[in-house]
């Protein structure tokens, strides 16, 4: 019991840290029809600047805000430069985008050095506390109430704000929302910049949660964002908080039980959804 | 074969791959062969990847698994059993047919979905592979990977080179008569549109698939290639970059060219080289990936056609069509051209 509610509790957070990077990706996929292979690139630079700036001041906190700031500019700059200049043309953005993911990857190593760089949690975050029989790690626990905190305020500016719904709309039916006298280009930059902050605000809660940083990382999470996107369905916000849960907790206890299958088990749950169900699970 | 009819680009071809016979008579360095020898393996590898992307508008992140799998099922060969020419054809065999295998599971379960999830599908699929080649140590070595003993005859550099060489241009013409086949123009026409194609009665995904199989066996065949020439295998062999370095050549020579992937392979493997060596001028130089990707991104953006396309497109834009229509004059004036003819001409 203690063991199924330990792995539980990590399945969940590691699921919290998949959702963060896999929002941006169906967001942005939904609203501009772009698959952003550069994603994890965002991620490792989220977690590298973060980390710098953490271990710099000694303050978490600053860490978590210069990662989601490099997100934002970040973002900014790869919608600026990367994508719209391909708009339009999905196999050139599908090559640009890995081309820009491979600069991002490789500038790391010039920028912070090729090393892994060694992160501990913040104090306050350390350690752990009993629940019943249960252990509860601190730092774990924290990821998982971050997460749901993203969760429920970008639902609720997607479902109550304006600008949510400028996008919910954009989703369906851009043309529409441009002939109603929208910029929908701004939209799109705001979209972009905004899923851009949430993988480098993933990328730095994993920073601590895994212990050490290297730049290779971004992609191998990456792939674990791309399967839950499939799996939750393309543009589906709540589909990728299911799916990214499902497939942390797939992958927590297939880490235990059978290590050397864990990427195998998501990759046969994406198999399998693509071959049933194509769009996604939450997909219309 | 009435040799009249042999296309003038046949005949170029040809030349140069005899000049590329006495190369290794004049350049006798070990090293300078090993590089062409490297930029031969490449090509080879560059051209079954343009089939996919530059012909039927396939983007595969996943590619090196082929490739990963002939380099593998050798060194594996070589290792068990004795190093004998006929143990390197049964490997030869192994190679394909795995690939074979692998590509149409690969292509029926994945073809018919949409650009971008083929493109995650095969990058997670062939992460799957780096993973495993990884965790079985047993059989792969892992990331140390290991040593393998050639038979006597592909010891020697010239003859490794005469192999390789031999196996490009055969390749290079097999594959170009496949493309300027039928077959190769319902290819063609499924990159430019899809729904048409299919609305005109072919069954699109059965191309693909066919296309896929083409592509990965002739990858693992240049993965064969690559582990006999390094006589080692690890497991970089899986590894993204490749995939990657494959996805460089083909653009920046050029896709849908054949020829442009070569060129592009060519350039690609003597700029590594070259920048390696500037490793001890200047730090920047050891992380060459990144002048690599800047580049790449650049030509995705500015020259989508690559070096042969905007070539072509610049010098020779209506060649194809004028060197049809004097043809047509010339050989029938009256019927126009039979079916394969037209087929040929583009």
């Amino acid at each position: 019991m203690e063991l199924i509610s330990t792995l539980v509790i990590n399945g969940l957070a590691t699921g919290m840290l998949i959702f963060l990077l896999a929002a941006g990706l169906t967001l942005i996929f939904g609203l501009m029809s772009v698959l952003n292979f550069a994603h994890g690139g965002l991620f490792i630079w989220g977690a590298y600047t973060g980390v710098w700036s953490y271990q710099l001041s000694g303050s978490f906190i600053i860490g978590i805000i210069v990662a989601i700031l490099t997100g934002l500019l970040f973002g900014l700059v790869t919608e600026k430069l990367i994508i719209r200049p391909v708009y339009g043309n999905h196999i050139q953005q599908i090559l640009i985008t890995l081309g820009f993911m491979l600069v991002l990857q490789e500038f790391i190593k010039v920028v912070f050095g090729p090393n892994q760089i060694a992160v501990a949690p913040p104090a306050f975050l350390q350690g752990s506390f009993y629940v019943g029989d249960v252990i509860i790690i601190k730092y774990r626990l924290f990821i998982i109430i971050i997460g749901i905190l993203v969760y429920f305020v970008s639902m609720f500016i997607l479902k109550r704000t304006r600008i949510g719904l400028i996008v919910r709309a954009g989703v369906m039916n851009k043309e529409m929302i441009q002939s109603l006298g929208i910029n929908i280009r701004l939209v799109f930059m705001l979209v972009f910049m905004v899923g851009a902050a949430m993988a480098a605000l993933s990328g730095m809660l994993h920073a601590p949660y895994s212990g050490v940083i290297y730049a290779e990382m971004g992609l191998e999470f990456s792939i674990l964002a791309f399967i839950v996107v499939v799996i939750g369905g393309m543009g589906s916000f709540s589909g990728s908080l299911f799916a990214a849960i499902l497939v942390g907790i797939a992958q927590a206890f297939m880490a235990y039980y059978v290590p050397a299958l864990s990427l195998a088990v998501n990759m046969l749950l994406m198999t399998v959804v693509l071959i049933f169900r194509p769009q996604g699970l939450f997909s219309r | 074969m009435n040799l009249a009819r042999v296309e003038k680009s046949t005949w170029i071809y040809l030349g140069i791959s005899l000049l590329l016979i006495v190369v290794p008579i004049i350049v006798t360095g070990r090293s300078m062969q090993f590089i062409i020898i490297q930029f031969f393996i490449f090509a080879i590898f560059a051209m079954s990847y343009d089939i996919l992307l530059g012909y039927t508008g396939i983007i595969s992140f996943g590619h090196v698994m082929f490739f990963g799998i002939g380099a593998y099922a050798t060194a594996i060969m070589m290792n068990r059993f004795d190093s004998t020419i006929l143990s390197f054809i049964l490997a030869i065999m192994i190679a394909t047919v795995l690939a074979a295998i692998v590509s149409l599971i690969v292509g029926m379960l994945t073809l018919r979905l949409k650009s971008h999830f083929y493109a995650m599908l095969t990058l997670a699929l062939a992460g799957l592979f780096l993973v495993g080649a990884e965790k079985w140590r047993s059989l792969t070595g892992g990331n140390d990977g290991f040593t393998f003993k050639l038979p006597e005859i592909l010891r020697d550099s010239h003859n490794l080179y005469m192999l390789c060489l031999l196996s490009l241009v055969l390749i290079f013409f097999g594959l170009r008569r496949l493309t300027k086949s039928p077959f190769g123009r319902v290819l063609m026409a499924i990159r430019e549109n899809e729904n048409r194609t299919e609305s005109l009665g072919y069954k699109i995904v059965h191309y693909k698939v066919i296309a896929n199989v083409v592509a990965g066996v002739v990858a693992s065949y240049a993965g064969v290639l690559y582990s006999i020439s390094l006589r080692f295998v690890n497991t970089s062999v899986f590894a993204t970059d490749m995939t990657i370095d494959v996805l460089l050549m083909t653009i920046i020579g050029g896709v849908g060219t054949l020829i442009g992937p070569i060129i592009g392979a060519g350039l690609v493997e003597f700029a590594h080289h070259w920048l390696s060596s500037l490793a001890d001028v200047h730090w920047i130089f050891e992380r060459w990936i990144i002048l690599y990707g800047i580049v790449y991104i650049l030509i995705v953006i500015f020259f989508p056609l690559g070096i042969v396309g905007t070539i072509q497109k610049k010098f020779f834009p209506r060649q194809n069509i004028q060197k049809k229509k004097k043809r047509m004059d010339r050989e029938n004036p009256e019927e126009g051209m039979d079916e394969d003819e037209r087929y040929r001409n583009g």
